[in-house]
């Protein structure tokens, strides 16, 4: 496959969450509408994109998955270094996986590029009639790390999509903003391209 | 096993181009792009640099050139990953594992995996049960370790990428078999470390190093972004691997690499090829098993007396495999010697410039 050049505005959206949050049935729910309980996975879900249009404008996002396990935390930022946007999983009924993703965000801060768009999903809320579980927690410390939350269940299907559209949008008039102020997006990797055709993005896999 | 980046560009088509009079140009701008190197210390970061600027000038220069008129997007990409392929092959010596801390790190690395192999087992990183399969690992470790066999940017990322597909479709058919969440980087990173170990693909550090210096950067994007990314993140966590990272108790990894360190230089005393597979050990080694290039001698030590008869068309087989590579390996050293003296003849001229005697990973 060629990477052929397309007017197309292209993101690349880390995944961050604890081993069994369900990071990816949440991405995979989102790129194939369907739960994977019922119905058969038949997609490597490491690496997925999604096209979206916002305002009329293709949009690609390029989801990264990264392993979860405590063991393999230390690896995260060659994966965020340069990354547009960052979805921190947690499991909305385990308090562990909360503070793991209050972890990622510090690192993220120092680490990440400055302007990286944070959402926080607070997974599984389909199990949250089992726990009293206390959202506006995590809400306000989604506010006050300029983050934005969502609840999502990969199960119901509930809040994904909005979510995703969300980053999309966001997305998108950070690009706006950085053009109008004459500031082009930082170089992903030293190349600096004067012309301003956006980046070059092969077809997408996975379109909706 | 059709990975995105592995539809071959047709390098013989682009030579063919290359060798027109029309091209007379471009072939005098490639010469002394590759001559300008000579004058500099060697220093990879301003090599890349030069070359990543150079590719890209070269595709406005390729696309406005009376030889490619009319030409399609996919000509033209194909005649720059044919630059890009000549370039590096000339440039190679200079530029892979060139300074002495990229051998350094090489070595190290390589050691660390000996000595885990030794130990390591799936469980240690978390790889999934339903994967635990030593057989099915083979054809990742195969592609992992065929890395060295190419010189092309293009080439060794090929090498990655199925790597990577074999993992992934070993994944996929363990998420189908069962009842079971999609498999996502959960489970393949655990599965890449795990192959890497196995592998101890050569010059680990300094292939990763060459790919992302000098493969173009409008190529290295989307999915073989990531999965290098995955690559160079195994390669970290291996190179730190520690007592912590493979929930083991401090002592228990102290032994496990006292005890790997006897294991070796006693196996190196006895001048036997290092061993892979740790679950392997004592049971005899078939000739399909994992074995590194330089390891395949399984016979070399045997005694007659010893052979059962399963040993003997094993034996067979590997001497008729010996006898195909050597006619092969002659043939393609003629082939080299020739091509070399065309290339001294015509200094620099683009002669015709022949592939690895292996052909293409498929």
């Amino acid at each position: 496959m060629v990477a052929k050049p397309s007017n197309n505005f292209s993101f690349k959206l880390v995944l961050l969450g604890d081993g069994r949050v369900g990071k990816t049935s949440l991405v995979v729910r989102y790129i194939n509408n369907v739960f994977s309980e019922k119905q058969e996975a038949t997609i490597q879900a490491s690496y997925l994109t999604k096209r979206l249009i916002i305002d009329g404008v293709p949009v690609t996002l390029s989801i990264w998955d990264t392993a979860g396990q405590e063991r393999f935390h230390a690896l995260g930022p060659i994966y965020y270094r340069d990354a547009d946007a960052a979805l921190l999983v947690y499991d909305i009924t385990s308090s562990e996986t909360f503070n793991r993703v209050t972890k990622w965000v510090k690192e993220l801060q120092q680490m990440a590029p400055p302007d990286i768009i944070m959402t926080i999903a607070a997974n599984k809320s389909d199990l949250l009639r089992s726990k009293k579980i206390n959202i506006q927690d995590a809400e306000s410390y989604s506010t006050s790390i300029g983050a934005r939350l969502f609840v999502t269940s990969a199960k119901t299907g509930v809040g994904i999509d909005e979510m995703f559209l969300d980053i999309a949008k966001r997305l998108m008039d950070r690009r706006k903003e950085s053009a109008e102020g004459l500031l082009t997006a930082p170089p992903r990797k030293g190349i600096v391209i004067i012309d301003d055709e956006p980046e070059k993005e092969p077809p997408p896999k996975c379109c909706s | 096993m059709d990975s995105s980046s592995s539809s071959s560009p047709d390098f013989y088509g682009f030579l063919d181009r290359m060798r027109r009079p029309a091209a007379a140009d471009l072939i005098r701008s490639v010469k002394s792009f590759i001559v300008s190197f000579s004058l500099n210390a060697t220093d990879a970061e301003e090599d890349s640099k030069r070359v990543q600027e150079y590719l890209f000038t070269m595709e406005a220069t390729i696309k406005d050139h009376p030889l490619w008129v009319n030409a399609s997007y996919e000509e033209i990409d194909n005649a720059i990953e044919g630059l890009e392929k000549f370039i590096m092959t000339k440039l190679f010596n200079r530029t892979f594992a060139s300074s002495p801390e990229d051998s350094k790190i090489d070595s190290d690395i390589s050691e660390k995996i000996r000595l885990l192999q030794c130990f390591i087992k799936p469980n240690h990183l978390d790889v999934p049960r339903l994967l635990r399969n030593e057989a099915s690992w083979l054809l990742a470790v195969k592609e992992l370790q065929k890395i060295n066999a190419y010189k092309a940017p293009r080439e060794k990322l090929t090498c990655i990428m199925n790597c990577c597909q074999v993992i992934n479709n070993l994944l996929l058919n363990a998420s189908e078999s069962v009842h079971h969440a999609p498999a996502g980087a959960d489970e393949f990173l655990p599965a890449l470390i795990y192959i890497t170990i196995k592998a101890n693909p050569p010059q680990l550090h300094s292939n990763l190093k060459f790919v992302q210096l000098f493969r173009r950067e409008t190529k290295l994007i989307s999915e073989i972004e990531y999965y290098l990314t995955n690559l160079i993140s195994a390669k970290t966590f291996i190179l730190n691997i520690n007592a912590h990272s493979l929930s083991m108790e401090e002592d228990e990894f102290e032994n496990h690499m006292r005890n790997a360190k006897l294991a070796i230089e006693q196996s190196t005393t006895d001048s036997r090829p290092q061993m892979l597979d740790t679950d392997a050990v004592g049971s005899r080694r078939k000739g399909k098993e994992i074995i590194p290039e330089e390891a395949r001698y399984p016979f070399l030590d045997a005694n007659p007396e010893e052979l059962t008869s399963e040993d003997v068309k094993n034996l067979l087989g590997t001497y008729k495999q010996l006898v195909n590579r050597y006619t092969s390996l002659s043939a393609a050293l003629r082939r080299l010697s020739l091509d070399e003296n065309l290339l001294l003849s015509s200094s620099y001229s683009l002669s015709p410039m022949r592939d690895p005697p292996f052909r293409e990973t498929k």
